[in-house]
């Protein structure tokens, strides 16, 4: 944690997931993107893409809880901005889009890898799909556990960006008492 | 060439000058429209293939062996694809993605110091001088240099190619 109410957020997954889409969909801050045109076969996907990061923040109770959420690029030839942005994160923001299955295998190792380095919390939001049971299913492809939260969501809509923002923080609540239960003693048997 | 091969005997690489406004046509072939931006010539008719691209990595291998002071030259797209390299630079997928980023980066770095355009980027370590520069809105030139490299003449090297260079034809 960076401090007692500021929260960092790796908002990460595969290529056109949207995870641009989630930050600037939630930011109350100017989002900070280093958004350039696609060239190749990636341009017949999106016109625009993340190659350094975006930067955006979110915060409640007037400024009390922050959350800070830094967004990847997709493709694996930057996987190595993700390494440098996930130091000291406090939960994944894992997008993914439902109706790119092709996409859903290679997102598995990355989260699952992602989540054994980090050992933190995350959140899978599966973007472009309005259905708990559908996302559920394709959160369990990745090797997502049963209790692992996932947000159907359409991160073209704000409201939609804000039920992911609003999983997130249930989550670190939990992890943070969790935590604090586990410090007291009071979860060890 | 031999015009351009000239030594910066003052000493010292000359920062933050810009890539010269007006762009030098090339040398053979078609004739280039005015630009409307210091790299990126607006798109031009070929006629008969008269200005055909020549291979970038000879433009970027002649810019080496004509400009003192210039070790090494990548091309790559703004999103991270190598396009083209002079001998001797390393095939390394991974150098052109670290570029697009940096330059990502820099741009915002530039809009923090008030800018509204990037006109280079400029690592300077140990070994000599990494120089980014944008070309155009969709490639980036890398160049690995010494620290007595001669700016102006590299400048000029590249705006007489930048038809090519940059990509936008």
């Amino acid at each position: 944690m960076m401090s007692d109410h500021t929260f960092k957020i790796l908002v990460t997954g595969p290529y056109a997931a949207g995870k641009t889409s989630l930050i600037q969909s939630v930011s109350q801050t100017e989002v900070i993107s280093t958004d350039v045109v696609t060239s190749g076969d990636e341009s017949a996907v999106k016109a625009h893409t993340t190659v350094a990061m975006d930067f955006g923040t979110y915060a409640i109770d007037d400024n009390d809880v922050r959350l800070l959420l830094f967004g990847t690029p997709g493709q694996p030839r930057f996987r190595f901005m993700t390494n440098i942005l996930k130091g000291d994160v406090d939960i994944v923001a894992f997008v993914l889009d439902a109706e790119a299955p092709a996409t859903h295998a290679p997102a598995g190792v990355e989260l699952r890898s992602l989540l054994a380095d980090l050992q933190v919390p995350a959140v899978i939001a599966v973007n472009r799909c309005d259905d708990l049971q559908a996302a559920r299913r394709i959160a369990r492809s990745l090797g997502a556990a049963d209790s692992q939260p996932v947000v159907p969501c359409q991160l073209n809509d704000a409201d939609s960006g804000r039920e992911v923002v609003v999983e997130i923080l249930v989550t670190l609540l939990t992890h943070v008492e969790s935590n604090a239960l586990v410090a007291s003693g009071a979860g060890v048997a | 060439m031999d015009s351009v091969k000239t030594r910066n005997e003052g000493g010292g690489a000359q920062m933050n000058q810009r890539i010269p406004m007006v762009p030098v046509a090339p040398a053979a072939g078609g004739a280039t429209p005015p630009a409307t931006t210091p790299l990126a010539p607006p798109p031009v008719a070929i006629v008969d293939g008269a200005s055909a691209t020549p291979p970038l990595a000879i433009i970027l291998d002649e810019m080496t062996s004509a400009v003192d002071g210039v070790n090494g030259a990548l091309l790559a797209s703004v999103d991270g694809f190598a396009v083209a390299r002079s001998a001797g630079m390393p095939n390394s997928a991974a150098h052109a993605a670290v570029l697009a980023a940096g330059m990502g980066l820099a741009h915002q770095l530039a809009a923090m110091g008030g800018g509204s355009e990037l006109r280079q980027l400029v690592i300077d370590h140990d070994e000599g001088l990494l120089l980014l520069w944008p070309l155009g809105s969709k490639r980036v030139l890398a160049l690995l240099t010494t620290r007595r490299v001669d700016q102006q003449s590299m400048r000029q090297f590249v705006q007489a190619k930048a038809y090519w260079l940059a990509g936008d034809q």
